[in-house]
């Protein structure tokens, strides 16, 4: 029988690969010190991952791309994201409520 | 003029439950359509949506993504890909194609559900978005096929597979109306967004856009991932009502419903994706096996989400882990014997590379199906042709409407689950199966399979060529081997080399 997968804590966002998803990659190890990021690359997106917390900063997303990003335009790439999920013009939360 | 930020009115601007004058608060969300389950509409109002779009927000970041998936389409048209593709990818096109761009057409409609008849102020917000992207999803997945309708009769499925009686557009709509068109919009909200759009759409949409990319289909890659980034919004839609739900002392309620749409999408999902990814796609673009697959975005990350609602694991949890490594197989070796049935090309998929891939992937696969396999190889290599192909139909579940499989030869587990109900003997292929038409009997109790329409005479003559003229497949779009049986050749040597 297949192991039970399900009994994970990883949350992250999923997204379709190019300059936007190499930036959260990037932006994703600044904006959340001292935890491991770890990215898994199947071409068609990056699946970024970190452990029951993590955060992405707009003001980050701007200084990794050189360019201004409003925090919305984040779901152009967003495909999909583990755990749950807040938004605002600041930053997107990745979060879950239970620890398992 | 100082633009106040959408965070401070937001919410606000959607509170839309005014105080109806000119009729009742029951004649406006009649509880069959609306599914408040009579908790108060001041307690619906709680309902927080994690997504908050505004209109102009969402026509913006819409237009932007509609420029990519349009300008990939352009740039790459003259690079002809589908010229030099595999034919077994060419089949996987067309099946997705025909399997869901009208059920995007019918996601329209449950997001119009909602978007009416929820009691959730932010709920109608969102699904009012959602519905515009169920349209776009219909739309972008009958233009892209349609540009290839002058090459091959089998892209216009795109358009007609769901109109027809071919057996899996009828398995396709016998789900998508359980789930969307017959449900009050609470429970279609727990069943389409939640159990169906944040679980199994990553499978087809995102998993499958991987081994686009690695196939180079750079256009399907970019179209399916695009899509998808407006499911995981909508989707979102379903996680505050089974919050609530639960809140309310209703959590058997959720679990029940999403157990439901959890086996269903799956066994849906078994036939569709399964053979897809571990025998269309060619073996040097697989990213991963659908197993492996299944294990990251179903076990791993929707599962995941269920027990951080505070819901349970389903209570065949333990059979369907033990499913990931077999139905599929069994599905493949079925859709490939019916060819003649599907309106795309069944690539077999069972070269002696592709075997040691499956056994790696799915250890045990020779001793079970491929043992199925050998029989089939041998009938080519002899050229008993007539002996790869039907003459009668197989048994056929009536709640996923797809066949009962199970595994063949040494791990043999092959069984029908039978029920009588009302005088009518229903089968089943698994408990589950048995059990979600137990949940609602009257629900499901009148349909008749496509072996109950056979057996009923209602396919004349009553035969295959009557079997196929119900099911509106003309010549040119009956499925054949992807190949046209050239797979086997290498077997045929194999076998001189041997004699010689
Ligand atoms: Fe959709
Ligand atoms: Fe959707």
């Amino acid at each position: 029988m297949s192991q039970d997968a399900s009994l994970n804590n990883m949350v992250g966002p999923i997204v379709r690969a190019g300059e936007v998803a190499d930036a959260v990659a990037e932006a994703m190890e600044i904006d959340n010190p001292g935890k491991e990021v770890i990215v898994d690359d199947k071409l068609a997106y990056l699946r970024i991952s970190v452990e029951d917390e993590c955060i992405l900063r707009k003001e980050t997303m701007e200084e990794v791309l050189g360019h201004s990003f409003e925090m919305r335009e984040l779901e152009i790439n967003l495909s999909s994201f583990a755990g749950k999920i807040e938004n605002t013009k600041d930053y997107v939360r990745f979060y879950f409520e239970r620890h398992l | 003029m100082a633009m106040i930020e959408r965070t401070e009115w937001y919410d606000l601007l959607r509170a839309t439950n005014w105080t109806p004058k000119y009729v009742t608060e029951d004649e406006l969300f009649p509880e069959e359509m609306s599914g408040h389950r009579g908790i108060p509409i001041e307690d619906w109002e709680t309902y927080d949506e994690p997504y908050k779009v505004t209109y102009p927000e969402y026509v913006e970041i819409q237009r932007e993504k509609d420029a990519g998936a349009y300008s990939v389409k352009a740039a790459l048209a003259r690079d002809k890909f589908l010229e030099r593709a595999d034919p077994g990818w060419i089949s996987i096109l067309q099946a997705h194609y025909g399997a869901l761009a009208l059920a995007e057409y019918g996601a329209i409609v449950g997001e119009a559900r909602m978007a009416r008849f929820s009691k959730a102020p932010g709920n109608r917000n969102m699904a009012t978005f959602g519905m515009m992207d169920e349209t776009r999803h219909a739309q972008l997945q009958l233009f892209f096929p349609h540009a290839n309708c002058k090459l091959d009769r089998k892209w216009d499925w795109a358009h007609k597979a769901l109109h027809t009686n071919e057996w899996a557009a009828l398995a396709g709509r016998h789900f998508f109306e359980d789930i969307i068109h017959s449900r009050d919009a609470i429970s279609m909200g727990i069943m389409l967004t939640f159990a169906f759009e944040t679980g199994f759409t990553n499978m087809q949409f995102l998993g499958l856009a991987a081994d686009a990319a690695e196939a180079g289909d750079h256009t399907f890659s970019s179209l399916i991932s695009s899509i998808q980034t407006d499911e995981s919004r909508h989707a979102q839609q379903g996680g505050p009502m089974v919050k609530l739900l639960v809140e309310k002392g209703m959590k058997a309620d959720a679990q029940r419903l999403i157990d439901i749409a959890f086996w269903r999408s799956w066994k849906l999902f078994s036939v569709l994706t399964g053979p897809m990814m571990d025998y269309y796609t060619p073996m040097e673009h697989r990213s991963q096996s659908f197993k492996e697959f299944m294990q990251e975005w179903i076990v791993g990350q929707f599962e995941r989400s269920i027990l951080d609602m505070g819901l349970d694991k389903p209570w065949y949890w333990d059979q369907f882990l033990r499913d990931l490594d077999e139905t599929h197989h069994g599905m493949h070796l079925g859709v490939w014997y019916w060819r003649p049935t599907v309106w795309w090309n069944p690539r077999a998929g069972v070269n002696p590379d592709e075997r040691e891939w499956l056994e790696e992937k799915y250890p045990g696969w020779n001793d079970t199906f491929g043992k199925c396999w050998d029989v089939i190889i041998d009938n080519l290599v002899n050229d008993r042709v007539e002996q790869t192909l039907p003459e009668t139909l197989p048994l056929v579940c009536n709640m996923s409407n797809i066949p009962i499989v199970g595994t063949p030869a040494d791990g043999w587990n092959v069984k029908d689950y039978p029920l009588k109900y009302k005088d009518r003997l229903y089968h089943f292929g698994s408990e589950p199966d048995r059990w979600c038409f137990e949940q609602e009997p009257e629900r499901y109790a009148d349909h008749l399979s496509f072996v109950d329409r056979f057996l009923a005479g209602m396919m004349e003559p009553m035969d295959l060529s009557g079997a196929l003229k119900y099911m509106s497949l003309a010549p040119g779009e009956i499925g054949e081997d992807a190949y046209g049986l050239a797979w086997a050749d290498i077997y045929k040597e194999m076998a001189h080399k041997k004699a010689g």
